[in-house]
């Protein structure tokens, strides 16, 4: 099979974040003191490497990037300070734009404008539709019930119904992500029972991000703090989103809220809250760790969007419980115009890793048994120590 | 010619107006546009190309502190516009000295050179002046010895300054010289003995130049000389007064492998072959004579005068040699390598001198062992010659060097005594592996790369890939690393590490050039008057460079560039005219010559 070389790769890549790759000069520190590279999935400098050589396809297809939790222990140690870290950021931005189908993402990426002039359009669009199919209906002096300013049911079908575009999006991502990978990415043959054998891999993953630990094991400073805040932050945004899209009816019908869904939320947003200041302030301050030094304008859209979403949210919470009506209906409004965006935009920006990394972790550790099967003993020197 | 100025990278503020140089360089001959580009531009070769097209331009110039660095895109641009390529020129402020009172002028002149495509050193020459005959040469290692050897043999008188008690220098402490596995002390003692014995050669240890004063060609030095309490001229160096000597001390000479008394001589063959006292050791001066002294009492030839006060010598002399060399970057800040820490990661000199027959274990080349030290009552790691050989070591390339936190140069050496070492290992210790991890193998001079060759052929491991850090898990060393062409991640077990630790400049060299009023460059080597033209002559006139402390060199190189240097003192002094300082050249003088140049 021919290999494809894309020269103009690695000026595509800058635009993504990852600038001073045509430094790198192949030392092998950066694998070397990576907690997570193993003899099957071995990065950055090979990722580094194909970068340079503009080996667009091998990256495509390759489960590497995500693999990478940016502890920055590599960047930390670069001899030619070409931060292989942030390249496997950028790796897995350009990846997120791979997957995605529509290109939108890859715009987004790439202009910061376009991003936020598409926020907001979408924001104004939002308060349009509400005021077209709400507003007129409801009195604003009604938070829920009967002549509601904006009644339960009516935002559980919207939210339901931008749920499901999301899904779809999303889906159609994620095959596109296993055909890559699974598919192209992948020499040998796969077994279907890999995929059944490994299924735990996903949810373990997904809810306990081990490797973020692992990961932050390995420094000697401020032990585990990101991993525990991301944690925090991932579960508060995951237990808020099954509220939202299924619990909503409870959540905002007062004055009694049944209390699992005050308990929840009152967590979830705990979590939220805690994340999105510490993750803020982290990229602020710049020099905690090596992995928030630099911050691509998609990370700030991520973070304070997210912020305002909380914020909003808590407000009207608030204004609900102390009776001012009129004001928790405008923060609700509010709210609205930041979650749909936020919500659209999901498949297409950072926050798609969500699922790509537990789904990456499941599909590397298949291709690891895939390959164990195939494997050809070499005669290395080289003596493993345990 | 239809010319463009352009500045990339300059430092302003070191005396330099960015502003006032761009104004001048737009009303030079030819010159059509001037672009300030600003520091550490990113440029596109398709956007130069339109300003080429757009001005019509067929000379370039880069101006700026770093200028080279910019030049291969300049070039593509010329390329993409149809233009010759080889009209790309430099005009480097920091390489010709763009700094202090002269940078404005300075700065003036290279671009005026360079719009005239006229290397500046050409036309850059100060006006002679009459030349004392003597010449000094600071620091005797070899390349000082060859120097000071070159211009006494033409029978000129000269004097050798060397700051330890003996000379030799790094090169007295090296076992073997690659490529040719020749013994370094065969080489270099017959020269030593040389300089000892020689007329003209008037030789002054445990000195150190203070001040210097005076014009190019009779420049007046003050040599501080410490007192070395021991009779040259007398004594014998029957090693009396060592045995009897209380004090021990960490043995620079043998890289603090072993210990040295109070009174000591570095090593047996040293010129000149006579003990010395270690006045910050020696417990009769630390005392200031109420205490010990057992020596005097114990040399038979009466020449230990422990009372003797250090001394200023002032001197004449018409040209000056400086050849102060390197020594070994400080690793024990690069914590990964865990030096300090574990007892048998060693530095390169250190087992420089462990597999050297004179060092402590007589060139057995063995771990360290554990030991009581009964002075201080703590257990130490000690090189012992019943040790145990090591049954694998790991020797790891560019250790400080080519990085950017420590050396961003390459020092040039390190490839290749590492493969020396493997050698040495594989020929005094059977079945052991030897494991060389390295970047980029530089072996770059003459039987070289078959030199390294030849260290595959015997059976070392020679690893591309760089190790990341050396740990101990159940005392055992372990190496971490990545084996680029076997595509794997090593952990490599060893008995023993030797870092091949890159070059610094010697610690001197800072209040030196401020003696001298030479400039050093940004990592602290001394700056040649012209990397490629004049690599031997400073700035100021009658001042050479020789050896590493120009720049980090091999001992080949050394040799011939001390040669280069002594032929330069010598055409001094034999047309009795040298050179002048380069700050008294005014800019205007400059811009007359390369004209002239340029019409020639």
């Amino acid at each position: 099979m021919a290999i494809r070389i894309n020269p103009k790769f690695i000026d595509d890549i800058d635009r993504f974040g990852a600038e001073d790759v045509q430094l790198c000069y192949q030392c092998g520190d950066c694998s070397a003191v990576c907690p997570h590279a193993d003899d099957t999935f071995k990065f950055p400098r090979k990722p580094m490497r194909r970068l340079q050589m503009g080996l667009e396809r091998k990256i495509e297809t390759s489960l590497e990037p995500w693999l990478c939790y940016y502890c920055g222990q590599c960047s930390d140690q670069c001899p030619r300070e070409a931060d292989p870290g942030e390249t496997m950021m950028s790796l897995r931005r350009w990846l997120i734009s791979r997957y995605d189908f529509t290109g939108i993402a890859r715009q987004f990426f790439k202009s910061r404008a376009t991003e936020i002039l598409a926020i907001i359009g979408i924001a104004l669009l939002t308060l349009i539709y509400l005021y077209y199919f709400s507003f007129s209906k409801g009195n604003i002096h009604i938070y829920d019930g009967k002549g509601a300013f904006l009644p339960s049911p009516f935002i559980h079908e919207f939210d339901l119904s931008v749920g499901l575009v999301l899904l779809v999006f999303l889906a159609i991502n994620a095959f596109r992500m296993w055909y890559f990978t699974m598919i192209k990415g992948i020499k040998v043959h796969v077994p279907w029972w890999l995929y059944i054998k490994h299924i735990l891999t996903f949810p373990w993953h997904f809810f306990t991000q081990k490797r973020y630990a692992e990961c932050e094991s390995k420094r000697n400073t401020k032990i585990f703090m990101p991993w525990i805040i991301h944690l925090g932050l991932m579960l508060g945004y995951v237990i808020m989103l099954v509220l939202v899209m299924v619990f909503i009816e409870d959540l905002q019908y007062g004055p009694e809220i049944k209390w699992q869904a005050h308990i929840f939320g009152y967590l979830a947003s705990i979590g939220l809250i805690i994340g999105t200041i510490y993750f803020i302030n982290l990229r602020l301050s710049k020099t905690a760790y090596v992995q928030f030094k630099k911050s691509h304008s998609t990370d700030w859209v991520f973070v304070v969007l997210l912020f305002f979403i909380v914020l909003t949210g808590v407000a009207q919470h608030i204004f609900h419980r102390t009776g001012l009506i009129e004001y928790a209906n405008i923060s609700y409004v509010i709210h609205l115009m930041c979650v749909v965006p936020w919500l659209l935009r999901m498949p297409v920006s950072k926050w798609a890793h969500l699922v790509y990394r537990p789904l990456a972790m499941y599909f590397a550790a298949i291709q690891r048994d895939a390959y164990k099967k195939h494997e050809v003993q070499s005669n290395s020197f080289s003596i493993s120590v345990k | 010619m239809r010319t463009g100025v352009f500045f990339c990278q300059v430092e302003e503020g070191k005396n330099i107006n960015i502003n006032a140089i761009a104004k001048y360089a737009a009303n030079l001959p030819g010159v059509e546009t001037v672009q300030i580009l600003g520091t550490k531009p990113r440029l596109d070769a398709k956007v130069l190309h339109d300003l080429i097209k757009a001005n019509n331009l067929n000379r370039i110039v880069i101006a700026g502190d770093m200028p080279g660095y910019y030049k291969p895109v300049f070039t593509k641009a010329m390329a993409l516009a149809g233009c010759n390529t080889d009209e790309v020129r430099l005009a480097s402020f920091q390489e010709h000295g763009a700094s202090g009172e002269i940078a404005m002028d300075r700065a003036k002149a290279t671009i005026a050179c360079a719009n005239m495509a006229v290397p500046f050193s050409l036309v850059a020459v100060a006006s002679g002046n009459p030349v004392n005959n003597a010449t000094l040469v600071i620091g005797a290692g070899i390349a000082g010895i060859q120097a000071s050897l070159e211009i006494a043999n033409a029978d000129k008188h000269v004097y050798l300054v060397e700051q330890t008690g003996t000379i030799g220098g790094h090169m007295a402490m090296f076992d073997k010289t690659f490529p040719t596995l020749d013994c370094a002390a065969c080489i270099l003692t017959p020269k030593m003995v040389a300089v000892g014995q020689h007329d003209k050669i008037h030789l002054l240890t445990n000195s150190r130049v203070t001040e210097v004063s005076g014009n190019p060609g009779s420049y007046r030095v003050k040599i501080h000389q410490r007192a070395r309490r021991i009779d040259v001229e007398s004594c014998v160096a029957c090693d009396l007064c060592a045995e009897v000597c209380p004090v021990n001390v960490e043995s620079e000479f043998d890289s603090k492998i072993s210990y040295r008394k109070a009174v000591y001589i570095p090593f047996p063959q040293a010129v000149p072959n006579a003990y010395l006292i270690d006045g910050e050791s020696c417990t009769y001066v630390l005392s200031e004579g109420k205490k010990c002294g057992v020596c005097v009492k114990k040399c038979l030839k009466e020449c230990i005068h422990l009372d003797e006060s250090d001394k200023d010598i002032d001197i004449e002399v018409g040209n000056i040699i400086i050849a102060t060399g390197y020594e070994l970057l400080d690793v024990g800040k690069i914590e990964e390598y865990g030096y300090g820490k574990y007892p048998n990661v060693l530095t390169s000199l250190e087992f420089e001198r462990l597999t050297n027959a004179s060092g402590s274990t007589g060139g057995k080349i063995v771990t360290k062992t554990k030991r009581l030290n009964k002075r201080t009552k703590q257990e130490e790691w000690v090189f012992m010659p019943d040790g145990l050989p090591p049954r694998s070591v790991a020797i790891i390339h560019c250790v400080g060097s080519r990085n950017k936190k420590y050396n961003s140069y390459c020092s040039r050496v390190c490839c290749m005594y590492s493969l020396k070492f493997a050698h040495l290992i594989k020929e005094k210790i059977p079945n052991v592996n030897v494991y060389e991890f390295y970047i980029d193998m530089r072996a770059f001079g003459k039987g070289y790369e078959e030199f390294a060759e030849r260290i595959k052929h015997e059976g070392t491991y020679v690893v591309r890939g760089h190790t990341t850090s050396v740990d101990m898990v159940n005392e055992q060393l372990i190496v971490r690393g990545e084996d680029i062409i076997n595509d794997k991640l090593v952990e490599t077990k060893v008995d023993m590490v030797v870092l091949a630790v890159g070059l610094v400049p010697a610690p001197g060299n800072e209040n030196l050039s401020r003696i001298l009023g030479i400039t050093r460059d940004i990592d602290g080597w001394f700056s040649e008057m012209d990397y490629n033209g004049n690599p031997t002559i400073t700035e100021r006139g009658g001042i050479y460079v020789a050896g590493v402390c120009q720049s980090p060199k091999d001992i080949p190189d050394t040799v011939a560039q001390a040669s280069a240097v002594a032929a330069g003192v010598l055409g001094s002094i034999a047309s009795g005219i040298g050179i002048g300082n380069l700050s008294s050249v005014t800019l205007s003088e400059i811009e007359a010559r390369s004209k002239t140049v340029h019409t020639l």
